[in-house]
């Protein structure tokens, strides 16, 4: 069992809108994977089929090495969707029992967990309250608890961190990495670089319902990768602008403003074009010779016009046709 | 299974705990209670009416008009000569509550029959004594006019005839009347309507509830849609049955007390006895909740599938209409059915499915249906269930995950056909 989830050309078409188009990917025991894709890609769509909410039109979706679907093996698999939803009406507590005993928990076990869930989230003062009194955050943090009650030994994540704050994703991040730690696996989806970045152990970037990119995270930088530097500026640019527009020296750059990330132009050397800096007056506060981050990797392979999604009329609002 | 459960035990569990259900749970007894103290304060009586009799007649009518009336339990009258004014300051007298009302007779009563009478509450018990008293007096005058001895026509007025009902019901004679069988029929109608309807929307706003906020995804991550549905039908089911014990129970309780109640309420124990109660056979009950059950299982599953393919309260109140209108068929029928219920119409709405939840108890307890039509009645349903609850399941399945627009008819056929 050293691949929990293996997807093996999977397509699902809408209404003659493709969603997801003969992707396959497979996650390894014990790893965090990220599949990154711009909004539309069909990450949304891919993760459904994991979890036998849709049944692709062609391909298989193999689970702990059997073609049966999530559905059969959901005592072994928490998943958390994209449309977050709980019972506004019930109580914390009861929502998350309630929750487990539907993945095959008993009562009692579930309400055990639940209490040290809540307690470790720091929600415990919450327990008794109703769903509809607690914050957006707070929602999903009872969410995501009941996403991992039954300690599965696969989690599916569907962009875990929208709407979270700065705190509440770090205290998110932590679990997820205790998680890896326990010897689980981890698949999620994102379209935020930072949060893949600093998580995933393997990743897959997809768009349009297309595998564009998948390996280690080393890997992907290693093969798509080019000499990088990343320069930030103390004040005064200069004449930067200028040298970051001779193709000699350099092949593309990300210009944040105030800090920018250049891709080398072959046969150029980083040190010439911090030589270059220097003398048209440029003040540097920070020069540094990089790997690629993600997120360049990312934009480069998505493209401006990729980073939508393909718009079919009267699809739009459909489920599935989303991220 | 341990995972169905769950779906029907939560389902339970929070609609026990609305205060919706409390409240309709301790309405009903409230009802009872109010029915039966009603009924206690009528017998116990005090409720004499005082009526003036105008009499504009040549032939000072109205004096035996209030004669004949002197023996009624429930009429005290008073002869008033007519006037130029007096018709006024009697309906002013009405008006005051000084007076219940006043009868007018005149001379063409003789000839057409015709009198009037004003009040402000038309009773039906004051009418009706009122009518017989003129009918017998007109007759004896009429008859005297003509030359006939008062004393024969005393005589021959002073038998009354009685009709004693008896029911001939599947083979056995009982002594319900037909009163009390077309209400008891009637009644039950109506419950059945009420609760179908009631629990079915119950089971289309649960539906619902999960798909708008999403939590449906989660769900059937764990659970095939069709066992959330079924979940969900059970549970619903398990509440109304729940209410109608906390009903019945209660009503058994009041009924049981009654004596207490009526000395409470100053009535001797006899009062309360007179209450009648309908004989209700335990075939009757089991035959009720058999296609209570059925009825419920039918309309809510149906009621499932509208909640699954709407994605809003308004959107949900439209499509459910047809559903509604499905059901509203066997109440509109409810006069037709109690006033005949071996007619070929009654026949035919206790064999279709849709109609037959209500049709066939409202026949059965008139009496009026056999076991083998009883069974190929319920024969009829349960197959009309598996073949509503399979379309109701794949509409459902797909619905559930939708959201936007509602799916066109066409869109529901594909669903099915998927």
């Amino acid at each position: 069992m050293s691949e929990p989830v293996v997807v093996d050309h999977v397509t699902k078409k809408f209404a003659g809108h493709t969603a997801v188009d003969a992707l396959s990917l497979s996650v390894p025991a014990g790893m965090i994977y990220g599949l990154l894709g711009p909004n539309g890609a069909g990450k949304t769509t891919t993760l459904r089929m994991i979890m036998d909410i849709y049944e692709p039109d062609s391909g298989t979706v193999r689970l702990f090495d059997t073609v049966a679907g999530g559905r059969a093996h959901s005592e072994r698999i928490g998943y958390l969707p994209e449309d977050r939803g709980l019972y506004p009406k019930m109580r914390v507590l009861d929502v998350l029992i309630f929750l487990a005993e539907t993945k095959g928990v008993s009562r009692r076990s579930a309400r055990e967990k639940a209490l040290e869930w809540l307690e470790r989230l720091g929600l415990t003062d919450w327990r008794l309250r109703k769903v509809s009194e607690l914050s957006k955050g707070m929602q999903q943090k009872v969410q995501f608890i009941s996403a991992i009650l039954h300690d599965p030994e696969l989690v599916i994540l569907d962009e875990p961190f929208s709407g979270l704050d700065p705190v509440n994703s770090q205290v998110l991040r932590d679990t997820v990495i205790d998680y890896r730690r326990r010897g689980k696996t981890v698949l999620f989806s994102t379209h935020i670089m930072e949060h893949a970045e600093k998580l995933c152990d393997r990743l897959c970037i997809i768009a349009r319902g297309k595998k564009l990119i998948d390996g280690t995270l080393a890997e992907v930088k290693r093969t798509h990768g080019g000499k990088h530097v990343i320069v930030a500026f103390d004040g005064s640019q200069g004449g930067a602008q200028q040298i970051f527009g001779d193709r000699r020296l350099v092949a593309k750059i990300q210009d944040f403003g105030q800090q920018a990330e250049l891709e080398i132009a072959p046969g150029a050397d980083a040190q010439e074009i911090l030589k270059a800096l220097v003398n048209s007056g440029a003040r540097i506060s920070h020069f540094e010779l990089a790997s690629p981050s993600l997120h360049k990797i990312f934009v480069d392979l998505v493209g401006p016009e990729a980073a939508t999604a393909a718009a079919v009329p009267g699809h739009a609002e459909r489920v599935g046709a989303g991220a | 299974m341990h995972k169905v459960w769950a779906v029907i035990r939560r389902e339970f569990v929070e609609r026990v705990r609305t205060k919706w259900f409390w409240v309709s749970a301790i309405l009903g007894p409230v009802l009872f209670a109010g029915i039966i103290i009603f009924q206690i304060m009528q017998s116990i009586g005090g409720a004499v009416r005082d009526i003036a009799v105008v009499d504009s007649t040549s032939s000072d009518f109205g004096t035996q008009v209030v004669e004949a009336l002197g023996t009624s339990k429930v009429i005290r009258a008073t002869k008033i000569p007519a006037g130029p004014h007096v018709i006024d300051s009697l309906t002013r007298l009405v008006e005051q509550k000084e007076l219940n009302g006043f009868l007018i007779v005149s001379d063409a009563l003789k000839e057409s029959g015709k009198a009037e009478y004003r009040a402000s509450n038309l009773s039906l018990q004051t009418i009706e004594e009122l009518q017989r008293a003129l009918n017998r007096l007109i007759v004896k005058v009429r008859l005297e006019e003509r030359g006939v001895n008062p004393a024969v026509v005393d005589w021959a007025q002073n038998l009354r005839v009685t009709l004693d009902q008896k029911k001939i019901a599947r083979g056995h004679v009982t002594s319900e009347s037909a009163g009390q069988s077309f209400a008891l029929a009637y009644v039950m109608a109506i419950l059945l309507f009420m609760a179908i309807l009631l629990y079915g929307v119950n089971v289309m706003s649960s539906v619902l509830e999960e798909k708008t906020t999403r939590i449906v995804e989660v769900l059937v991550s764990s659970l095939k849609p069709f066992q959330l549905m079924l979940g969900k039908v059970a549970g619903a089911g398990a509440v109304s049955f729940f209410q109608f014990l906390i009903w019945g129970v209660s009503a058994r309780l009041l009924i049981s007390l009654r004596v207490p109640i009526a000395r409470m309420l100053g009535a001797d124990a006899s009062a309360a006895q007179s209450i009648q109660l309908p004989h209700i056979p335990f075939a009757t009950v089991a035959v009720f909740m058999a296609f209570f059950l059925a009825g419920f299982l039918l309309y809510s599953a149906m009621f499932a599938a509208v909640g699954a393919m709407s994605s809003n309260e308004q959107e949900a109140r439209q499509a459910q209409q047809p559903v509604t209108y499905l059901l509203m068929i066997s109440y509109l029928s409810i006069i037709g059915l109690t006033n005949d219920p071996s007619s070929t119409f009654a026949k035919t709405l206790s064999l279709v499915p849709f109609t037959s939840p209500i049709a066939t108890p409202v026949r059965w307890t008139a009496g009026s249906m056999g076991t083998g039509e009883l069974v190929t009645s319920l024969a009829m349903l349960l197959i009309g269930i598996v073949a509503v609850t399979w379309v109701a399941a794949r509409i459902y399945r797909v619905g559930i995950l939708m959201t936007g627009k509602r799916p066109t008819m066409k869109e529901l056929v594909r669903w099915v056909r998927a």
